[in-house]
């Protein structure tokens, strides 16, 4: 695509060229980052599902919300020194990302199945907001309606089709597996570790993110809508009667990108030059439908036969006629008798 | 004399809800947000989904966990489409949700099976499966 090496001298990456490898030290101060990777395992390791008290859970939950700010901070206070200031609304990727992260944690730590469930779609649509600001609105809004409309509520179904009637004790309402969290220290360690390794890999140098007006890369894309750009000048009336927008044999628009202007052929034939639009620009939809339908044709095929063949499968799972264990039954029957001699004691 | 020209930046940016702290002159200019914050809020998510589904015991929440992985996956990939501006980070997240709607699917199918089986969503029911 053009607009890949057209934009290559937009972006910068002051990254260090130093032969030992990437330097952490650009990026965040790693005393910051490794202690708050600790703090964090921390946190989470006191957040996860306990069965005796919700005290710990909180201060847990408190604690790997600072670690997460504590290391935004680092990143925030190194990327300072950086030459120029971004202009993209900064409050809202804190709102976003520490909505995002901390619905997270709830998923991870919440016992009830269904408030898990709700609390990843608030992390979805908080992602959905993170989309925004990185200018990528389709993708934002196509994970609010296939992850947050469609998967989610599948999540939501099977949840309710696959717990126990609750009883009427609350407590008994949470199944056992949902109380207790199993191997929880060395779990949060091995994914603590992970973060620490992840961040270390990838915070190469401070990357610092193409302003607004850098990005106008999509614009080679017009000369491929001649339509569009047609429409464009009849709605603001520079387009002169009878007149078009000069095509070529292969259905390219004559712009000029550089002078912002557009060849059009008049009604007797002669070509004259009109100024594009100032508010004529290539959208993000249009951008992502060029990428995806003209460079990557088979990956689309292939995405259908995944989506086919999972369909199928889970048609022939579910008819499946299963039989309970026997161990299932007899727990079962055993619940049952328990609950009608229950029934007998209070009425009798 | 960065720290200077940046905590002008700081007072001069409309968003900055520390406007009246930058100039009782708080020492900590925010810069702007880079590529490495997005980095970090994906492999945060990522770590988050890592652990979840190696500490819970219900199918489903473990399933849900992987989603939360997928969607770190997302972040980063987007974030980098934003970096490069190109859009195949953004092409492949689209598949990305495919893969997670087809894993939903499958996962969700299995889940229900297992559950008509033995009554119970505990993963560590099934610990015989380990062999």
């Amino acid at each position: 695509m053009e607009s890949r090496h057209g934009s290559s001298a937009a972006w910068s990456l002051s990254c260090s060229t130093d032969p030992k490898g990437p330097s952490l030290d650009l990026v965040i101060n790693p005393l910051v980052l490794y202690s708050a990777c600790g703090l964090g395992a921390l946190g989470v390791a006191l957040a996860l599902p306990r069965r005796n008290s919700r005290v710990p859970q909180i201060f847990g939950a408190l604690l790997a919300m600072l670690a997460g700010g504590l290391v935004l901070l680092g990143l925030g206070l190194k990327a300072g020194s950086l030459p120029g200031q971004g202009d993209m609304p900064q409050v809202y990727f804190y709102i976003f990302s520490i909505l995002a992260l901390g619905a997270a944690l709830r998923v991870v730590t919440h016992p009830r199945p269904v408030y898990a469930a709700l609390y990843f779609v608030m992390t979805v649509l908080a992602t959905a907001g993170l989309f925004l600001i990185l200018s990528a609105e389709f993708m934002a809004f196509a994970l609010i309606i296939v992850y947050a409309g469609a998967i989610l509520i599948t999540y939501l179904f099977v949840i309710m089709l696959a717990t126990q009637a609750p009883t009427e004790d609350l407590e008994n309402a949470l199944a056992e597996y949902d109380l207790e969290a199993k191997e929880p220290v060395l779990a949060t360690a091995a994914g603590f570790v992970l973060l620490a390794v992840l961040t270390t890999m990838m915070f190469r140098g401070a990357g610092e993110l193409p302003k607004p007006p850098a990005d106008r890369t999509g614009e080679v894309l017009l000369a491929e809508m001649p339509r569009k750009i047609d429409a464009a000048l009849r709605a603001a009336g520079t387009l002169p009667e009878g007149a078009a927008v000069v095509v070529d044999a292969s259905g390219k628009a004559a712009v000029d990108l550089a002078a912002r202007s557009v060849q059009v052929r008049g009604a007797s034939g002669e070509t004259s030059t009109v100024a594009l639009p100032a508010d004529l620009s290539v959208t993000n939809v249009e951008m992502v439908g060029f990428n995806l339908l003209r460079d990557h044709p088979g990956s689309i095929e292939i995405a259908g036969v995944i989506l086919l063949m999972a369909m199928l499968g889970a048609v022939v799972l579910s008819r499946r006629q299963v039989q309970m264990d026997e161990d299932a039954k007899e727990r079962h029957a055993k619940s049952l008798a328990a609950e009608v001699a229950q029934g007998v004691e209070t009425n009798p | 004399m960065t720290t200077l020209a940046s905590l002008g930046a700081v007072v001069a940016d409309p968003w900055f809800p520390l406007q009246t702290l930058a100039q009782a002159g708080f020492p900590a200019p925010m810069g702007p947000i880079t590529l490495s914050h997005y980095l970090f809020i994906s492999a945060a998510m990522f770590a988050i989904g890592l652990l979840g589904f190696l500490t819970r015991r219900n199918l489903i929440i473990m399933f849900l966990c992987t989603e939360l992985m997928f969607q770190a996956a997302g972040i980063a990939l987007v974030a980098f489409s934003r970096f490069h501006l190109d859009m195949t980070g953004q092409s492949f997240v689209i598949f990305i949700v495919t893969v997670a709607a087809a894993e939903a699917a499958m996962a969700l199918a299995l889940v229900v099976l297992l559950f008509r089986k033995r009554e119970s969503l505990d993963a560590q029911e099934w610990t015989e499966l380990k062999g």
